[in-house]
C-alpha cells in the first residue's frame, strides 16, 4: 500500500529546503539536509515580519500529522525531525551517478566547539577579543570570533570563525564544559610544495615553514619540476612563482588545477606582474604575495589554508534523487558606479539592513536611526528596482519580491513610528501581481499613509551641510522634483546563490543568461538529469509563497522519481509501538541526570532533601554523559531495573532536541509520552559555576517542575486514526490531472471528476506558452496517460453533490450524467476547480465585432481568422475592469499574454502597429525581458492612470481608442482595427464548491488558503487541498507546480495506513458541556463542529492542533488539553513558583 | 548634402535605438542642461517614439546637449541617449531644420576655426558668430566675459599662440566620405 521511500538530499536549509525536506520525511523519506551556512533559516533568519499579517508565521509550515516526529518549536530556532538529519556548515563537492544512485560528496566544516558539550552560556565569547562584522544583522554589529550564529537559535550553541580566530586561547580556560578543541592536527601532515626558480626564495620558505612551523616542505626549482612532484603526491598548497624560464607560473597553474584540483595554490610575483597574479586568482589562485614578502606576510595565509584543510572533513553518502533548494542572493549595490551612495552617503541602507535596524533583536535595539552616524530618521524614501530592470547592472529581469518587501517596510515603520514618519517609495511599475498584494498595497496607501511616487531616482546626493539625502527625479509630467530625506532604502534585487556556478557545473544544469537554472518546459522544478530537482527560489526571483509551493513540488517530482520500482524501501513508514502498558500502575519516576563529563558535582542525597517531598520519586541515578556510548551503556545497567514507570532526565537543552526519548522508549518499553527531559545545564552554567549560590537547590526547582509534568502524564498508548487510501480530485483542467498523475504515480487510487465532457480546462484554447512551447500536443499527452494509468478512475459529466466525514476517511456523493449517484469514501481531497476569463464590462465590450477579449484573440490567432487590414493597428487594454474594486486583485497572467500575442501579431505583419496600455507592467521575474523585447519589436506602451482610463468609441465600422499619454501630456486618439480587452481571471463560478467541501472562499471567490504564505496549497479544512487557478491566476507551469505541491501534501496523509494521533489534543467533557459553541469560533484550525445528530461537539482529531484556545474560552472548563490538565499544571506551576 | 537615408522617415534609425525605453526620466533627471532645454529628454524621445518630427526639430533641447553622457551612463536600458541627440543634430542640420538658429551657427563658425588654424580662434569664432547671428545686442551680453578672459591672458586679439595647422584637406576628405557613406 506505501510507495517507496528512499533517502534524499536536499541542498539549502534556508524555508524552502526546510519545506522540501519536512514534505518528504512526512512521507516516509528519509532527509539529508546540507546547509552551507551555520544555521537553519536562511534569509528568513534575519527577518522578523512578513506580510500581510505583518509577522512571522514560520511554525505554521510545522507538521501538523504526526506531530510527535518532531519538536513543535519556532522554526527560526532551529528545526528537528527524526527523519530528517540536518547538516550545517557543509558543502556538497561532487555530485556522481544517475537516478536511484547518485553518490554525493560533502565536505563540513568544523565550528571548533562540540556541539554535544557547549551549553550556550556564552561565557567564551565574553572573553574573547576579536570582533567582526555580524552577519545577522546584514553587518551592522559585531559579534566574536565565538559566537552563537543566530542569537534567537536554541539550543544555542557555540562556534568559532576560523578565519578570524586568533588562537589565543582564552575561551578554552574559561570553557565550564571543555567544549572547545582549537584547531591543531598534526601539522607535519600538511603539505607544501615551493615552485621557484630563485634557489634564496625557495629555501628560505622552506626554513620559515618546515624549521619554524613544522609543515612537509618540498621544493621545485621549475615549472615541470613541481608538476612532476604534483603528479607523485598530493599537496594542499603550492606557491608559486610567476616569472620562471620555460614555463611560467601562470601555465602551471593550468596544468595543476587538471592535475590535483583541490590543491591552493598562492602566487608570488614581483610588483611589475601584479596584475598577471590577479589574472591568475580567475582561474583559481587563491591569493598572491608581492616579492620581497617577510614570514609576516606569507604565514598567516598559509595558516588559513592550514586551518581550513585541517578542520574539514569529507565523506560521502549514497541518495536516490538530489533536490537543490539553495536560493538566491542579493545584489551588493556597491557593486559597480554605485550611483546611489551604499556604504559612502550615511543613511543609505539596503532592504535588508533596514529590517535589521526596526528588529527589536536588531544592532539599535529596535531604534529608528542611521547607521554611520546614529542620527534620528523621520523621513523615508524606499527606492526601487535597484539591480532589477537595469541593464547597467545587468539585470533585464524584475527580482518579483522587492515591492512588496518596500510596502511591508513602509507599513512596519509607520506602524511601529508613528504617523510623523515620513514614508515614500519611489517606483517605476507597482508590481502587485500575486494574490493579496494589491489590497495590501492600497491599504498602505490609504490606510497607512504611505505615498508612492511614481519616478527613478538614478543618483544619491548628500547635502554636505546637513548630511541629508537628496533625491532628485523627474516626476511624470518631466518637471524635476527634489525631495529632502534622512534615510533611503535601496530595495535590492536579487541574484543566483552563490553555489550556483559549481551546482550547475556539478549537475551539468543550464543556465539562463542571467546565470539562473533554467527547468523542463512545463515544469518549475524537473531539470534534464534524471534525480536533480529544483525548488524554491533557485531557480530566480519568488517571494516567501511560491518557494513554498516550489518547495513542495521538488520534494513531489524526487518523490516520484523513487516510484520506478527500482529502490527499495529504507526506512520504515510506521514504526510499530511496541509499548509496556503501565496505565493501571500508579506513577513512579526515575530521574536521570547528566554531569556533562563531571562538570557539576551532585551530591544525591541533598539534591534529594531539596526536592519536594512527592511519592511518585523513586531514586536519583547519575549519568557521566548521556549523549556518549559510555552513557547510554550506564544508562542500560541503570534501567535493568522495570520497578519505575516515568523516566525524567535532567540534561542540557539539547537532549531535549534529540532522539533520547525514542530511544529511551525503545531501552525501556516506556511510550515516549512517559519520558520527559528538563534542561538543568542553561540555568546553573549560564550564572557561572562558581558564582551559582546553591546549585542543588536550582537543579531540584526545575525538577520538581518535571516531576509534576510526568506525574500527570497520559499513560494510554496514543489512538490510531485510520485512513482511507484513495484520492478525490475535482477538476480535469492542467492543475487537477497534474495532481491526480501525481497521487496516481505514488500507488493512490484516485477518482478525478470533471464537470464537462472532456478533460483539458483552459488548456483548450491556449495555444503556446510565453516560452514558445506548444499546447496542444502537451495537453493530449496529459489525457492520454490519464486515460492510461491503472489507478485513475475518471468520471465526466460529473459534479460532487456531497461531502462529509472526518480527515482521512470524508464520504463523498458523486452526481454523474442523467443524475446517477456515486458515494465513496475518500483519504484526501484536491480541489483543483479552475477558473476562466472574466466577462467583459464596458469599453465597447460586444458593440462591435473588432472588440475582443484575450481569450477570443488567441481563438482568432489559432484558427488564423484574424485579418487585419495593411497597416493596420491593434490596441490592447490592460486591467480592464480588474484591479479596482469589487475584483481587486491582479490576475497574473494578462500582461504576459498581452506581449506574447504582441509578439504573434508581430512576427505575422511586422508593420502592424500594437499599442498596449497599462497601469503597470506586470512583467515580474524573467518576463521582464520578454516586455524589452517587445518595446525593441516596436510595441507601444502607453500608461494610463485608473482615474483617467482609456475610452472606446463605436462608430459603425469604426473604433477609436482615447487615452492620455502622460509623458507627452496630451489626449491620443488611435484608429484602431482591434481593440483587446485584457479582462483578468475569476474562479470557475458554476458550483458552490467552498460551500460542499466546508471550506472558506476569499473575498474574490478564489480558495482560502490555510496560510498564504506558510501553507499555500492546505484549505482551512484538513485533508482538503487546493491548486490551480481556483486558488489563485497563474501561468501554467504555476499551476503545475501548486497541483505538485498539493499531491504532495495529500501524499503525507494518505502514505500509510493510519496515523497516531498526537498527544495534546483536545478534548470534550460531555458532561460539563453547556454547547455555548464559544469554542467553535475559538479554533483557528476549525477542528471543532457542532454535530447536530449527537446533540454534541466533536472534534477531528488530525486538525486539532493542541493550542489550547478551546480551553481557555470555555465558560465551564469542559474543553480541556490532554496532557495539559489543569490539576497537572497547577503542580507544575507551583513548583515553578515555589 | 547627403540625404540617401532621410527618403522615407528621418528618425526611423533613431527610433529603433530608442524602442526599448521604458520612459522612467532618468534621463531628464540626469541632465545638467535640464534648466535650458524647452522640453525635458524623456519627452523627446517621446515624441520620437509617437513620429512627431517637425515638433522636434522645432525644439531646441537636442541642440542645448553638451555630450556629457550623463543620461547614456545612467540610461537603466542602456540606450544611446548622446549618440541619440548627435544624431538630431546630424539630421536636423541635414533636413535644413535648424541651420539658422544661434546653436548652429556657433556649431559651424566653431568649425570653421578649427579647419583654418587647427584649433579655436576664439575671438575670431565669436566675432565670426555675432556677423552670423545679426544680433547687434548680442556681442554687448559677452563684452565684460571677453574682457575678464582677456585681462587674464586666456584669450587674445592674434589669436593663440603656438603651432598652427590648416585643416581645409581634412575637412575636405570627411565630407568626402561622408557623401560616400
Amino acid at each position: 500500500m506505501s510507495h517507496a521511500t528512499g533517502h534524499i538530499l536536499v541542498v539549502g536549509a534556508g524555508i524552502g529546503g526546510m519545506r522540501t525536506a519536512m514534505d518528504l520525511a512526512e512521507t516516509g523519506h528519509a532527509v539529508t539536509l546540507v546547509e552551507h551556512a551555520p544555521h537553519v533559516g536562511g534569509l528568513l533568519a534575519s527577518l522578523d515580519h512578513q506580510f500581510p499579517t505583518n509577522h512571522c508565521g514560520m511554525c505554521r509550515m510545522l507538521p501538523r500529522l504526526d506531530r510527535d516526529q518532531s519538536v513543535q518549536a519556532c522554526l527560526r530556532k532551529g528545526l528537528t525531525h527524526e527523519r530528517i538529519h540536518i547538516r550545517t556548515d557543509t558543502d556538497i563537492m561532487a555530485i556522481d551517478g544517475d537516478t536511484g544512485n547518485l553518490t554525493v560528496t560533502l565536505r563540513q566544516k568544523s565550528g571548533y566547539v562540540d556541539a554535544r558539550r557547549c551549553m550556550g552560556c556564552g561565557a567564551c565569547a565574553d572573553v574573547c577579543p576579536v570582533d567582526i562584522p555580524d552577519p545577522f544583522n546584514a553587518g551592522l554589529s559585531t559579534r566574536k570570533a565565538i559566537h552563537s550564529p543566530l542569537p534567537h537559535a536554541w539550543p544555542a550553541l557555540y562556534q568559532i570563525d576560523g578565519t578570524a580566530c586568533t588562537r589565543c586561547g582564552e575561551c578554552r580556560t574559561v570553557c565550564p564544559t571543555n567544549a572547545i578543541v582549537l584547531p591543531a592536527g598534526e601539522k607535519s601532515h600538511f603539505r607544501v610544495l615551493v615552485v621557484d626558480d630563485e634557489a634564496i626564495v625557495r629555501e628560505s620558505i622552506r626554513d620559515w615553514l618546515r624549521e619554524e612551523e613544522g609543515f612537509h616542505v618540498d621544493v621545485a626549482d621549475s615549472g615541470p619540476a613541481g608538476l612532476s612532484l604534483l603528479t607523485n603526491a598530493p599537496y594542499h598548497l603550492m606557491l608559486l612563482d610567476i616569472k620562471m624560464p620555460g614555463m611560467d607560473g601562470v601555465d602551471v597553474l593550468r596544468q595543476a588545477s587538471t592535475l590535483s584540483p583541490d590543491t591552493q595554490v598562492i602566487m608570488m610575483t614581483a610588483f611589475a606582474t601584479v596584475e598577471t597574479a590577479v589574472e591568475a586568482m580567475k582561474i583559481g589562485a587563491m591569493d598572491y604575495l608581492i616579492k620581497p614578502f617577510e614570514p609576516d606576510a606569507l604565514i598567516p595565509k598559509v595558516m588559513q589554508v592550514y586551518d581550513r584543510v585541517a578542520a574539514m572533513t569529507d565523506q560521502t553518502i549514497q541518495v536516490q534523487a538530489v533536490i537543490l533548494n539553495a536560493g538566491t542572493t542579493l545584489y551588493d549595490p556597491s557593486s559597480g558606479k554605485n550611483n546611489l551612495g551604499y556604504q559612502t552617503h550615511p543613511g543609505v541602507v539596503t532592504s535588508l539592513e533596514f529590517e535589521r535596524i526596526i528588529s527589536n533583536s536588531g544592532p539599535f535595539a529596535g531604534k529608528l536611526v542611521r547607521p554611520k552616524d546614529d542620527r534620528p530618521v523621520q523621513r523615508l524614501a524606499w527606492l526601487q528596482c535597484v539591480g532589477s530592470r537595469d541593464f547597467q547592472s545587468d539585470g533585464d529581469f524584475c527580482s518579483s519580491v522587492c515591492c512588496m518587501i518596500s510596502i511591508k517596510e513602509a507599513v512596519l515603520a509607520r506602524e511601529k513610528y508613528g504617523p510623523n514618519l515620513d514614508a515614500a517609495i519611489y517606483y517605476m511599475d507597482m508590481r502587485t501581481y500575486d494574490k493579496s498584494f494589491q489590497r495590501y498595497r492600497d491599504a498602505a496607501e490609504r490606510d497607512h499613509g504611505i505615498r508612492f511616487v511614481r519616478g527613478r531616482v538614478h543618483t544619491m546626493i548628500i547635502d554636505p551641510e546637513t548630511q541629508d539625502l537628496v533625491i532628485r527625479y523627474a516626476d511624470r509630467s518631466g518637471d524635476m522634483q527634489e525631495s529632502i530625506v534622512d534615510m533611503a532604502v535601496l530595495a535590492i534585487g536579487q541574484r543566483p546563490a552563490r553555489a550556483m556556478p559549481k551546482l550547475a557545473d556539478m549537475c551539468h544544469l543550464p543556465l539562463n543568461s542571467w546565470g539562473f537554472a533554467e527547468t523542463q518546459p512545463f515544469s518549475l522544478t524537473r531539470t534534464a538529469k534524471p534525480g536533480i530537482f529544483l525548488g524554491g527560489s533557485f531557480t530566480g526571483l519568488k517571494d516567501i509563497r511560491e518557494t513554498v509551493i516550489l518547495s513542495s513540488a521538488a520534494g513531489l517530482n524526487a518523490s516520484r522519481a523513487l516510484q520506478s520500482g527500482v529502490t527499495k524501501p529504507v526506512t520504515d513508514a510506521l514504526p510499530a509501538p511496541r509499548t509496556r502498558d503501565v496505565s493501571r500502575e500508579l506513577p513512579a519516576i526515575r530521574i536521570l541526570i547528566c554531569t556533562c563529563h563531571q562538570a557539576l558535582q551532585i551530591d544525591t542525597d541533598l539534591l534529594s532533601r531539596r526536592l519536594r517531598p512527592c511519592p511518585s520519586l523513586l531514586g536519583i541515578d547519575i549519568v557521566t554523559a548521556i549523549c556518549t556510548p559510555e552513557g547510554s551503556e550506564a544508562i542500560g545497567r541503570i534501567l535493568n531495573a522495570s520497578d519505575f514507570n516515568r523516566l525524567l532526565v535532567a540534561a542540557c537543552p539539547q537532549e531535549m532536541h534529540s532522539g533520547i526519548r525514542r530511544d529511551l522508549a525503545q531501552m525501556t518499553g516506556l511510550d515516549r509520552n512517559l519520558i520527559d527531559c528538563v534542561d538543568i545545564h542553561t540555568p546553573i552554567f549560564r550564572k557561572g559555576l562558581t558564582e551559582h549560590p546553591d546549585i542543588h537547590a536550582e537543579m531540584a526547582h526545575i525538577l520538581d517542575m518535571g516531576i509534576h509534568r510526568l506525574a500527570g502524564a497520559n499513560p494510554l498508548a496514543s489512538e490510531l486514526t485510520p485512513i482511507h487510501h484513495h484520492a478525490l480530485v475535482v477538476g480535469g483542467g492542467v492543475a487537477g490531472m497534474t495532481a491526480a498523475l501525481a497521487l496516481a504515480d505514488h500507488g493512490v487510487p484516485v477518482d478525478l471528476v470533471e464537470k464537462n465532457a472532456t478533460l483539458g480546462g483552459n488548456l483548450c484554447w491556449i495555444q503556446e506558452t510565453l516560452q514558445g512551447d506548444k499546447i496542444p500536443p502537451f495537453r493530449a499527452e496529459l489525457e492520454q496517460k490519464i486515460s492510461k494509468h491503472p489507478n485513475i478512475t475518471l468520471y465526466t459529466q460529473t459534479t460532487v453533490a456531497g461531502f462529509s466525514g472526518q480527515t482521512g476517511g470524508f464520504v463523498t456523493t458523486l452526481e454523474g450524467p442523467e443524475k446517477k449517484v456515486t458515494t465513496s469514501r475518500h483519504g484526501a481531497v484536491i480541489l483543483a476547480t479552475g477558473g476562466m476569463e472574466t466577462p467583459v464590462q464596458g469599453y465597447g465590450y460586444g458593440q462591435s465585432p473588432a472588440i475582443l477579449t484575450q481569450k477570443e484573440l488567441e481563438e482568432q490567432i489559432a484558427t488564423h481568422a484574424l485579418n487585419i487590414g495593411d497597416p493596420g493597428s491593434v490596441v490592447m487594454i490592460q486591467c480592464a475592469g480588474t484591479r479596482e474594486e469589487p475584483r481587486n486583485y491582479c490576475s497574473r497572467v494578462c500582461c504576459a499574454t498581452s506581449l506574447k500575442q504582441a509578439m504573434m501579431l508581430k512576427s505575422q505583419n511586422p508593420e502592424l502597429a500594437v499599442y498596449i496600455l497599462y497601469r503597470d507592467m506586470m512583467t515580474y521575474g524573467f518576463t521582464e525581458h520578454l516586455y524589452t523585447r517587445a518595446r525593441k519589436a516596436g510595441v507601444v506602451f502607453i500608461a494610463y492612470d485608473p482615474e483617467a482610463k482609456p475610452t472606446v468609441m463605436v462608430d459603425g465600422n469604426d473604433v477609436r481608442v482615447r487615452v492620455m499619454e502622460p509623458v507627452l501630456n496630451r489626449v491620443l486618439e488611435i484608429q484602431a482595427d482591434r481593440v483587446i480587452l485584457a479582462a483578468g481571471m475569476i474562479p470557475s463560478p458554476n458550483t458552490d464548491i467552498c460551500g460542499i467541501f466546508g471550506i472558506k472562499p476569499d473575498p474574490d471567490g478564489f480558495y482560502q488558503e490555510a496560510d498564504i504564505k506558510w501553507r499555500p496549497v492546505e484549505s482551512t479544512r484538513e485533508g482538503v487541498f487546493v491548486c490551480g487557478i481556483g486558488l489563485s491566476p497563474g501561468t501554467i507551469s504555476e499551476s503545475i507546480a501548486t497541483a505538485e505541491a498539493a499531491a504532495q501534501k495529500a501524499l503525507a496523509l494518505l502514505f500509510r495506513p493510519e496515523i497516531l494521533r498526537s498527544r495534546t489534543t483536545a478534548r470534550v467533557r460531555h458532561s460539563l458541556c453547556s454547547l455555548c459553541q464559544l469554542c467553535i469560533s475559538a479554533c483557528p484550525y476549525g477542528a471543532r463542529q457542532m454535530e447536530s445528530d449527537l446533540n454534541r461537539i466533536v472534534i477531528d482529531p488530525l486538525m486539532c492542533q493542541g493550542c489550547g484556545a478551546c480551553a481557555a474560552i470555555c465558560p465551564n472548563d469542559a474543553a480541556v488539553m490532554d496532557e495539559w490538565l489543569p490539576q497537572h499544571m497547577f503542580g507544575v506551576i507551583d513548583a515553578a513558583l515555589a | 548634402m547627403n540625404t540617401t537615408n532621410l527618403t522615407t522617415d528621418p528618425l526611423a534609425s533613431i527610433r529603433a535605438k530608442l524602442s526599448a525605453c521604458i520612459q522612467c526620466g532618468t534621463c531628464t533627471g540626469s541632465c545638467p542642461n535640464d534648466f535650458a532645454m524647452d522640453v525635458t529628454p524623456r519627452y523627446l524621445w517621446r515624441q520620437v517614439l509617437a513620429g512627431e518630427t517637425r515638433k522636434i526639430f522645432l525644439s531646441q533641447t537636442f541642440l542645448m546637449c553638451s555630450s556629457c553622457y550623463c543620461c547614456t551612463l545612467r540610461c537603466p536600458r542602456g540606450l544611446p541617449l548622446t549618440e541619440a541627440m548627435s544624431n538630431l543634430k546630424q539630421i536636423g542640420v541635414q533636413l535644413g531644420f535648424t541651420t539658422k538658429t544661434p546653436t548652429a551657427l556657433f556649431y559651424r563658425q566653431f568649425l570653421e576655426s578649427v579647419r583654418r588654424h587647427g584649433r579655436v580662434h576664439e575671438m575670431e569664432m565669436m566675432s565670426g558668430w555675432f556677423w552670423a547671428v545679426k544680433n547687434p545686442m548680442l556681442p554687448l551680453k559677452f563684452s565684460s566675459l571677453g574682457l575678464k578672459l582677456m585681462s587674464k591672458g586666456k584669450i587674445s586679439l592674434l589669436g593663440p599662440s603656438g603651432n598652427r595647422i590648416n585643416l581645409s584637406n581634412l575637412f575636405r576628405k570627411v565630407t568626402e566620405l561622408e557623401n560616400q557613406a
